[in-house]
C-alpha cells in the first residue's frame, strides 16, 4: 500500500509573488503613488459627472459670456456662457473613455498579433514586421485626421482612428517578448506535454509577458488622450456641445487675450493627467521590471 | 565619406520614395473619391453651370479615368490640380510655397530639440544623481507630458498678454526668414521642439551613462585630456548613435506637430493648409498636402539613415 505524501507538510520558505513584490516597490516611489492618487480622483470625478455636474454642460447663457472665475462658477464661464467646471468634468469622462477604451482595443489587436508573429515566426512574422514598419513610417496624427474625416467625427470613430494608427507599439513589444519566451524551458515542457497552441500562447506565454504589457498599456493611455486632444483641437474630434479638453483649449486660445481662464483650465487638466500617467508608467516599469535599471 | 556605393544607395532610396509618394497619393485620392456626397454641393449651382464646373474639375468622368488623369498629371508635370474652394488656385505652387515655410519653422524646431536635448542629457549624465540630474529628469517628464498646443498657449499668454508691453505682440510669423526677424520664429519653434527635446534628453542621458563607463574614456582621462574634450569628442560622439535612431520618428513628430502649431501662431505653412483644407472639404488640396507630407517623411528618413554614416564610420551602405 502506497504511503500518501502530504505535500503541504513540507515547510515552504516565505514567498513573495511578482505582484506583491511589485506593489512593495511601487509604494516606495512617491511620485508614482501621487500620480496614482490623482488618477483615482480623476476617475471619481468622471463617475460623479455621470450623475452630477454643477450646471448642465450644454446650458448656455447661465452667466455673462467669458465671465472670470467666481464662487458660482469656480473655473469661470466660456464663450457661450457655459460653466467651465461642468464642461471640464464631462471632458474628463471623454479623455478617460478614449484613453482606456483605445488601450483595451490595442490590447485586443496588438497582443494576439504579437503572440502569433513571435511564436510561429517564418513568413507570418515577416509580414507582421513589414506591416509594423510601414505603420511606423507614416505620420500617425495626419492619418488619424484623414480617417476621422473619412469616417465622420464621433467618439467611436476617434477611438478607431487612434487604434489603427497606434496598435503597433503593443504588437512589437509582445512579439519581442514572445520571441524571447518561446525559447525558455517551460514553453518546451508545455509543448512536450501536448498543450494546444491557444493554451500555449494565452495560458503560458502571455502571463509571463504581462509586466511589460501592463507598462506599455499605461504609457499608451496618455498618448491616446493626447491624440484625442489634438484631433479635438483641430476641430476633428468630439463634436459640440459635448466638451473635450482639446476643443475647450481651442475655444480658449481664440479668447486668450481677454479670458485666459478658458485656456488655462483645460490645458492644466490635460497636462496634469498626461504627467500622472507618465509618472505612473515610469513607476510601474521600475516595479515590474527590476532587471532593467535606469 | 560618401562612396560610390552610398550614392547608388541614395539613388535607390529616392526611387523608392517616389513610388511611396505615388502610392500614398493614390490611396488618399481613391479614399476621398469614395466619400458620399458632392464636392460642389454647397454651391447650390444649377444645370449648365454645374455641368461646366464638373467638367472643369474632370469630375464628370468615371473614377478610373479621373484617377488615370490624376496620376498622369502628377507624374509628367507634377500637377496636383486646382483648389475646389478657391477656384483658379493651382495646388502645386501653393503647397511648394507652404512647404518652404514649414521647413523653415521645422528646421528651427529641430535645432531647438537637438540642442536643448543634447545639452540637458549631457549635463544630467555627467552630474548623475545630483540635484541637477533630478531637476532635469523631472523637467523632461513634464516636457513630454505637455501637448505642444499647451506649451504654445502658455507662451502666447506670457509673451502676447502679460509681457505685451515688452514684446509689442510682434512675435507672429512673417513670411520669409531673411526678410523678417528671427525672433518671430523662436516661440513656435520652441513649442514645436520642446516635447521632443525631453525625449532626446532622456535618451542622451541613458546612452552617455553607458559610454562614460567605457575603458577608452578612462584612457582618455589617464592621458590627461581636459574634461570638456573627453565629454565632447570621445563620449558624446559615441553616445549619439542610439540618439540618432529616434531622429526619424522625431522628424515625423515635428511635421505632425506643425499642423497644430502653425494654426496657433498663424503661420502660413503646410500644416495650417492641411487642417484648413480638411475642414473646408477642399478635397484636392487634402490630396496635394498629403502627397507633400509623404515626400517629406520619406526624405527625412533618408537623411537620418545617411547621418549614421557621418556619425559612425563603421556603417557603410
Amino acid at each position: 500500500m502506497a504511503v500518501a505524501v502530504r505535500v503541504d507538510a513540507v515547510s515552504q520558505p516565505d514567498q513573495a509573488s511578482l505582484w506583491s513584490d511589485a506593489w512593495r516597490r511601487l509604494r516606495r516611489n512617491r511620485l508614482a503613488l501621487a500620480a496614482a492618487i490623482y488618477l483615482l480622483l480623476l476617475v471619481a470625478v468622471a463617475i460623479l459627472a455621470l450623475f452630477y455636474t454643477p450646471y448642465r454642460m450644454s446650458a448656455t447663457g447661465i452667466a455673462p459670456d467669458y465671465a472670470s472665475p467666481s464662487f458660482a462658477h469656480l473655473l469661470g464661464v466660456d464663450n457661450l456662457g457655459r460653466d467651465q467646471l461642468s464642461r471640464l468634468m464631462i471632458g474628463a469622462q471623454i479623455s478617460l473613455v478614449v484613453g482606456v477604451g483605445t488601450q483595451l482595443l490595442v490590447l485586443a489587436v496588438g497582443v494576439p498579433i504579437g503572440l502569433i508573429a513571435g511564436y510561429y515566426r517564418g513568413w507570418i512574422d515577416s509580414v507582421v514586421t513589414f506591416v509594423i514598419n510601414v505603420f511606423y513610417g507614416v505620420p500617425d496624427l495626419l492619418v488619424a485626421l484623414i480617417l476621422v474625416f473619412l469616417l465622420g467625427p464621433s467618439l467611436a470613430n476617434i477611438i478607431i482612428a487612434i487604434v489603427v494608427t497606434r496598435w503597433m507599439d503593443m504588437a512589437r513589444l509582445v512579439r519581442g517578448q514572445t520571441l524571447a519566451l518561446r525559447e525558455r524551458e517551460f514553453v518546451e515542457a508545455g509543448r512536450a506535454s501536448g498543450a494546444k497552441p491557444l493554451k500555449m500562447l494565452f495560458g503560458h506565454i502571455m502571463p509571463n509577458a504581462l509586466g511589460p504589457i501592463i507598462v506599455q498599456a499605461t504609457f499608451g493611455v496618455p498618448s491616446a488622450i493626447l491624440f484625442e486632444a489634438f484631433l479635438s483641437f483641430l476641430g476633428a474630434g468630439v463634436q459640440q456641445p459635448t466638451p473635450s479638453w482639446g476643443s475647450m483649449a481651442k475655444d480658449g486660445v481664440d479668447a486668450i487675450q481677454f479670458a485666459p481662464h478658458m485656456v488655462l483650465a483645460p490645458a492644466i487638466a490635460l497636462s496634469l493627467t498626461l504627467m500622472a500617467f507618465n509618472f505612473l508608467g515610469d513607476g510601474l516599469r521600475d516595479a515590474l521590471d527590476p532587471r532593467q535599471k535606469r | 565619406m560618401f562612396t560610390r556605393g552610398t550614392l547608388i544607395y541614395i539613388g535607390q532610396r529616392v526611387v523608392l520614395i517616389a513610388f511611396t509618394v505615388l502610392a500614398v497619393s493614390s490611396i488618399v485620392f481613391l479614399g476621398i473619391h469614395r466619400l458620399p456626397g458632392d464636392a460642389l454641393f454647397n454651391e447650390h449651382l444649377h444645370g449648365e453651370q454645374y455641368a461646366l464646373l464638373l467638367h472643369h474639375y474632370n469630375l464628370d468622368q468615371p473614377l478610373l479615368i479621373q484617377y488615370r488623369d490624376f496620376v498622369v498629371n502628377l507624374v509628367t508635370r507634377g500637377d496636383l490640380g486646382e483648389s475646389l474652394v478657391n477656384r483658379g488656385v493651382k495646388i502645386t505652387p501653393l503647397v511648394l510655397r507652404e512647404l518652404g515655410v514649414s521647413v523653415e519653422v521645422g528646421g528651427f524646431a529641430l535645432i531647438f530639440t537637438i540642442g536643448l536635448g543634447l545639452l540637458f542629457g549631457v549635463v544630467a549624465s555627467i552630474r548623475q544623481n545630483t540635484w541637477i540630474d533630478y531637476v532635469l529628469s523631472t523637467t523632461s517628464v513634464i516636457g513630454y507630458s505637455m501637448p505642444n498646443f499647451v506649451i504654445a498657449s502658455f507662451l502666447i499668454l506670457v509673451f502676447a498678454k502679460w509681457l505685451e508691453g515688452v514684446t509689442n505682440g510682434t512675435f507672429y510669423y512673417q513670411l520669409g526668414l531673411w526678410k523678417g526677424d528671427i525672433g518671430q520664429l523662436w516661440l513656435p519653434a520652441f513649442a514645436l521642439g520642446f516635447p521632443y527635446a525631453s525625449i532626446v534628453a532622456r535618451l542622451t542621458r541613458a546612452s552617455m551613462l553607458e559610454v562614460i563607463r567605457q575603458d577608452y574614456i578612462r584612457t582618455a582621462r589617464a592621458k590627461g585630456l581636459r574634461e570638456i574634450v573627453i565629454v565632447a569628442r570621445h563620449a558624446l560622439r559615441n553616445a549619439l548613435i542610439p540618439v540618432i535612431t529616434i531622429l526619424g520618428p522625431l522628424a515625423i513628430g515635428i511635421i505632425t506637430g506643425s499642423v497644430v502649431i502653425e494654426n496657433l501662431f498663424g503661420i502660413p505653412g503646410l500644416g495650417k493648409e492641411f487642417a484648413q483644407s480638411i475642414l473646408n472639404r477642399d478635397y484636392f488640396i487634402v490630396i496635394g498636402v498629403f502627397t507633400m507630407y509623404a515626400a517629406m517623411v520619406g526624405l527625412a528618413n533618408l537623411v537620418v539613415d545617411l547621418l549614421y554614416v557621418v556619425i559612425d564610420p563603421r556603417i557603410r551602405y
